[in-house]
């Protein structure tokens, strides 16, 4: 299905539509949440959230504004923020970080988690501590460039840069994950 | 312009992380329709982001899949369940005497006298609900216009002050200290009538353990003479007296202020040029 088909799909609310976005995107979906949220059970309820939310605000998505797959990431990553920083996760106090996250992620049953999980770790091995450290931060954290440079006193710029060498190491990496 | 440095610039990364206001997302998409490179490595970073998703994440459960589905399904039903609902439901005809009639009128009324109660009572008790937030909203707006009055004032007065006074300005930079490089606040200082401002132009936030404290230096040392907030930059901060100083600093200390200065954290330095 090309994207202009899905998008005009869920604008008519068709299930069938509904159904293939699902099983294209929802596992890079609810990584982009359960990075950040590192309790499974609210992991879900707000993947189950944003996900609902995605189907109702399709008509306010604009195609002009950048691509399907970015619109919805950025839905979700914004409710696992909002989430992360509300009541009832910050009494918790706890965060992700990328080693808890590979860890759990080798920790699961199931050889196909248990494959990727190596993957993700070896790459996290590419990169240089710096870069490490931002993946960590904007991706494991939920932090925003901005809160990184006024909370560990790094200029705007460099992590600006930092964030796009770390994310070209990805890039070139990624095929052999 | 040149398309590499902005493609390097991390500004496309933060387009697809939705950290651009709207003017730059405008400009990145503006660019990426005039140059090809650009709308290039967007697609492409893209791509490896989404790879990058799909490869971190483990599956969600079947169990929250259904719950969406489940969610959504009233939503792709909608249509069909209001044809549904306009067709009568089976009637089932008994005969009833009069009295029966007029016993199910009754009650049919009561029913009805009874839902309006309670339609009318949770109507008033919205209204009043929304009178009180509104009686809320309008006393912040009050308190508000209150507090911004107070500002102008205070910034008012200073002004007449700098105005009508004999104020020198020293500079107070951080160039030659290791602390804060491009740290800069001005010193506006009245020997007359001995009164001190300062104005923050550049100073780093600090965490809430400490304090900027600014010291006027002279024949007897270092006296401290007020707290110095860096968040409220190019406004005049009125410091304490001073009549004699031959130069202005400002230190990190514990929060409050300190009786002498921490010369290791000193942050930046002026010389009152005679």
């Amino acid at each position: 299905m090309q994207e202009e088909e899905i998008i005009a799909g869920l604008r008519a609310h068709d299930r069938k539509t509904t159904e293939y976005l699902y099983e294209k995107y929802s596992r890079a979906l609810f990584a982009v949440i359960s990075r950040i949220i590192s309790d499974q059970d609210i992991a879900e309820e707000v993947f189950h959230d944003a996900f609902i939310k995605i189907t109702r605000k399709i008509d306010s998505y604009e195609e002009s504004k950048g691509r399907l797959y970015t619109w919805m990431a950025n839905i979700c990553r914004n409710s696992a923020i909002d989430k992360l920083r509300s009541k009832e996760i910050s009494k918790s106090g706890k965060t992700n970080t990328i080693d808890d996250f590979v860890y759990g992620l080798e920790s699961q049953t199931g050889t196909q988690e248990f494959v990727d999980g190596i993957g993700v770790k070896e790459l996290m091995d590419r990169l240089n501590p710096d870069q490490k450290f931002i993946i960590e931060y904007i991706y494991f954290k939920g932090y925003t460039h901005a809160e990184i440079s006024e909370e560990f006193d790094i200029p705007l710029g460099t992590v600006k840069s930092r964030i796009r060498a770390a994310l070209q190491v990805l890039k070139k990496n990624i095929d052999s994950i | 312009m040149n398309i590499q440095d902005y493609i390097e610039s991390g500004k496309l990364e933060l387009f697809l992380l939705g950290e651009l206001n709207e003017r730059e997302r405008e400009e990145v998409l503006t660019l990426a329709k005039t140059y090809p490179e650009i709308q290039q490595e967007l697609d492409a970073l893209e791509e490896a982001m989404f790879a990058f998703d799909q490869a971190t994440g483990p599956k969600p459960s079947n169990k929250v899949k259904d719950k969406i589905f489940a969610s959504l399904d009233n939503e792709f039903q909608k249509e069909e369940k209001k044809t549904i609902e306009f067709k009568p439901t089976a009637p089932n005809q008994v005969k009833l005497g009069p009295w029966r009639g007029l016993a199910a009128a009754a009650s049919l009324i009561a029913v009805l006298a009874s839902a309006a109660a309670i339609f009318f009572a949770s109507k008033f008790y919205d209204t009043e609900e929304k009178f009180t937030a509104l009686l809320q909203d309008q006393q912040v707006m009050a308190d508000n216009l209150n507090q911004v009055k107070l500002q102008y004032e205070e910034t008012d007065s200073r002004l007449d002050r700098l105005v009508s006074g004999d104020f020198r300005r020293v500079e107070m930079k951080g160039e030659a200290l290791p602390m804060q490089k491009d740290a800069k606040v001005d010193v506006f200082w009245d020997q007359k009538a001995q009164e001190v401002f300062v104005a923050v132009n550049n100073l780093n936030s600090l965490s809430s353990e400490f304090d900027y404290q600014l010291w006027a230096i002279g024949k007897d040392g270092p006296v401290g003479i007020g707290l110095v907030n860096p968040g409220e930059k190019f406004t005049l901060q009125q410091m304490q007296a001073v009549a004699e100083a031959g130069a202005f600093a400002i230190t990190i200390e514990p929060k409050g202020g300190s009786k002498a200065p921490t010369l290791n954290k000193l942050v930046v330095l002026g010389e009152v040029v005679a």
